[in-house]
């Protein structure tokens, strides 16, 4: 509609309303950058010097603390297997549920729906008791399996539309061509589902670097500190409050989260509808 | 052909059936066995032994069913020099001279208190020098069993029987259960539950924070969805990017900048400061701003989808029902109300379920800004859940009882989850394959 501005309809009170309500989270942003480069004077809001020392985090590690390097390293691992075993385990499962003709077919995608839409949170007290029992409580193995499989219903659902959208024509040229269903998958099907395999990936690595809670829950500790957590805990600790070193190591934090999202914005807009936040 | 096709569609389904089963059939069979115990940090996961202490005596007292003079037999600390202490102290390696000489004259006498004892043990000759040892040599041959630990059952019991104590069947009983320190089976974190006033407070700041929540979120995502559609595509494509922040920044951040937005040094309290307004914590400041931030913040991310979800419901439209009814003379309200949102119900529909379910369980964006406070004002059923059974500041951690409470949201869980897929037409959704039928 936007193209036509027409007669019976003004645009600017409805700009007016949209911007008023932006006020606040414009303001947050804005300052997210300006203060992780300049100092302001208490009771002010106009920065009077220009600066870097609240990113000397980069270089120096206050003893009795971790290096924001060996963080950042742990978020790094902690995502990117954690997204691996996404898309590996929802590569073949998708598939399965779209396309092969199984026993208990109907049950398995009304599990996979059904437990997309249950709120894994509720788990966490058992999958505590249980990571206790197994020794793997504050090792990042043990919270990335727990994070990669409660993710998981939702991206077999995802990969599974994915494979919908193949057309049949493609495999049953294959299969006419006397080649395994097996064979098919692999050489015909995956090529065709390389965006949506991409798609799933960056939303999979983006959820991972930006989790807190069960990090925060399943592996807390110092040498095997995620970002996410690093930052709370800096925050929780009242003897050294300084939100401009917060904010400069929230942007060193989030920068990655939006680079990565203006590269593969049209590709993530799809996955978002299917939403994982509250 | 059938039958292999089917094999390797369950070879295909293999490391996702075993994932869901290790982390979420286990854990919500877990949480429902969790949840009739007493586990806790005092009780630890595995077993537990049997150590009985004065304090125990006392609760045992207070309760009034046991006999006094059996329970002051039960506390009295009798010391008797034995063969057995005698033996344990030579391994432990005390002199031999000093044993020998408890031998030779304490050998089968009774104390009836550590004083008389110590006072005996004060006339052998080769005795430690030291007070200290001198006591701690005393402890040997302590006849009591309190501030004893003992592994299993039966040596318990052995040495209860052994303290000559006279107690009635059920007195046992009692005295066994209340001095073991691990874990049992029991309902009463239920009875408990429901039974404590605060469970229904936090009940109800639930339904307040689901509903004002979900109000906010279904509300101002159809607000962003309609006039980013009706505004020139620069200035949509501006605020929707604005409006999608909350959603992909990571949550850690996300509250960090509202705490500087609302604290008493912060962004609001610096502006009103110009106008004299005295610096207020507007997130812990008082009971109602502090929801007043908590509705906000969730909202803020929770709108995001419903603007997705419903701006591509609203493009969806055929623009051609759009052009005709202005070319019929009505106003874009009258588009919205007559067009649009009939449309949208669908949507609507499922962003509502949908979130309602998130909302109930979701406790993340609270436990990073008021953590449930002032007070408990804030405070909701799944946060207080995790509060109970993974972090609290007296680190009495109780997985039972917190368990017990994950079960009741576990269960509306897995009901609701079921509802949806009769609501949501699952059978459209599983059409058959094409292949091999």
């Amino acid at each position: 509609m936007s193209d036509k501005n027409s007669s019976n309809f003004k645009s600017w009170p409805v700009t007016l309303i949209l911007g008023l309500f932006s006020v606040p989270l414009l303001v947050m942003y804005l300052y997210l950058f300006i203060d992780t480069f300049t100092n302001t004077a208490p009771g002010s809001l106009i920065p009077n010097e220009l600066t870097f020392e609240h990113w000397r985090f980069l270089w120096e590690t206050e003893p009795g603390t971790v290096s924001i390097w060996q963080v950042t390293l742990n978020t790094l691992i902690f995502a990117s297997v954690m997204t691996l075993v996404i898309l590996s385990v929802s590569l073949t499962a998708g598939y399965a549920l779209s396309r092969l003709n199984m026993p208990f077919r109907r049950f398995f995608l009304a599990g996979v729906l059904t437990l997309h839409a249950f709120p894994t949170v509720t788990l966490v007290i058992a999958l505590f008791i249980v990571l206790q029992f197994l020794g793997l409580y504050n090792t990042l193995i043990g919270v990335i399996f727990i994070k990669a499989a409660l993710m998981l219903p939702f991206g077999i659902w995802v990969m599974k539309g994915f494979y919908d959208t193949v057309p049949w024509e493609i495999e049953m040229a294959g299969v006419q061509d006397g080649a395994s269903r097996f064979m098919v998958w692999r050489l015909l099907v995956l090529p065709q589902i390389k965006p949506g395999l991409i798609a799933l990936g960056v939303f999979s690595f983006l959820e991972g670097w930006s989790e807190y809670l069960m990090p925060q829950i399943f592996a807390p500790e110092a040498d095997v500190q995620v970002l996410s957590v690093y930052l709370a805990s800096l925050i929780a600790d009242d003897q050294k409050f300084d939100f401009n070193l917060f904010k400069s190591i929230g942007l060193f934090y989030v920068l990655p989260v939006i680079v990565l999202y203006l590269v593969f914005q049209n590709k993530l807009m799809n996955i978002y509808g299917g939403g994982s936040k509250g | 052909m059938r039958q292999r096709i089917g094999l390797l569609g369950l070879g295909f389904m293999t490391p996702a059936l075993v994932m869901v089963l290790v982390f979420f059939l286990i854990p919500v069979v877990m949480t429902a066995v969790f949840g009739f115990t007493n586990m806790g940090t005092a009780t630890g996961i595995s077993g537990g032994e049997y150590l009985l202490t004065p304090k125990i005596v006392k609760q045992l007292e207070i309760r009034g069913e046991f006999d006094k003079q059996s329970l002051t037999a039960l506390s009295s600390n009798r010391y008797q020099v034995t063969e057995a202490g005698l033996a344990k102290a030579a391994s432990d390696g005390l002199k031999s001279a000093y044993i020998q000489g408890l031998r030779d004259s304490l050998l089968g006498r009774e104390y009836s208190s550590k004083r008389d004892f110590e006072r005996a043990l004060k006339k052998i000759k080769d005795r430690p020098r030291k007070v200290r040892a001198l006591k701690k040599s005393a402890e040997y041959f302590s006849q009591s069993i309190l501030n004893r630990r003992y592994l299993t059952d039966h040596e318990f019991k052995t040495a209860l029987a052994a303290t000559g104590v006279q107690l009635s069947a059920t007195e046992f009983d009692q005295v066994l259960s209340a001095s073991y320190t691990g874990w049992i089976w029991t309902t009463d974190n239920f009875t408990n539950m429901f039974s404590k006033p605060d469970t229904w407070v936090v009940a109800f700041n639930t339904l307040v924070y689901v509903l004002l929540v979900l109000a906010f979120n279904i509300g101002f995502g159809l607000f962003l969805a309609l006039t980013t559609f009706y505004l020139p595509s620069g200035q949509s494509a501006f605020f929707r990017a604005v409006w999608l922040l909350p959603r992909i920044s990571p949550p850690v951040l996300y509250v960090l900048l509202w705490k500087w937005l609302t604290w008493d040094t912060g962004f609001i309290s610096t502006v009103l400061g110009w106008f004299g307004v005295p610096a207020f914590n507007y997130m812990l400041g008082s009971v109602g701003s502090a929801w007043a931030v908590v509705v906000l913040i969730n909202g803020f991310v929770g709108a995001s989808l419903g603007m997705i979800l419903f701006s591509s419901a609203i493009q969806a439209i055929p623009k051609s029902i759009l052009y005709a009814s202005e070319v019929d003379g009505a106003n874009r309200w009258q588009q919205v109300r007559y067009i649009i949102l009939p449309q949208l119900r669908w949507p609507i529909l499922f962003t509502t379920s949908y979130t309602t379910l998130s909302l109930l369980t979701s406790f993340e964006y609270i436990l990073l800004s008021t953590e449930g406070g002032p007070g408990n004002t804030t405070n909701v059923w799944a946060l207080e859940a995790y509060f109970t059974a993974l972090n609290n500041y007296a680190g009495n951690l109780k997985y039972g009882y917190g368990a017990a409470m994950a079960l009741v949201l576990v269960t509306l869980g897995v009901l609701v989850s079921l509802l949806y897929l009769r609501l949501f037409k699952f059978d459209e959704l599983v059409a058959r394959p094409k292949i091999e039928n």
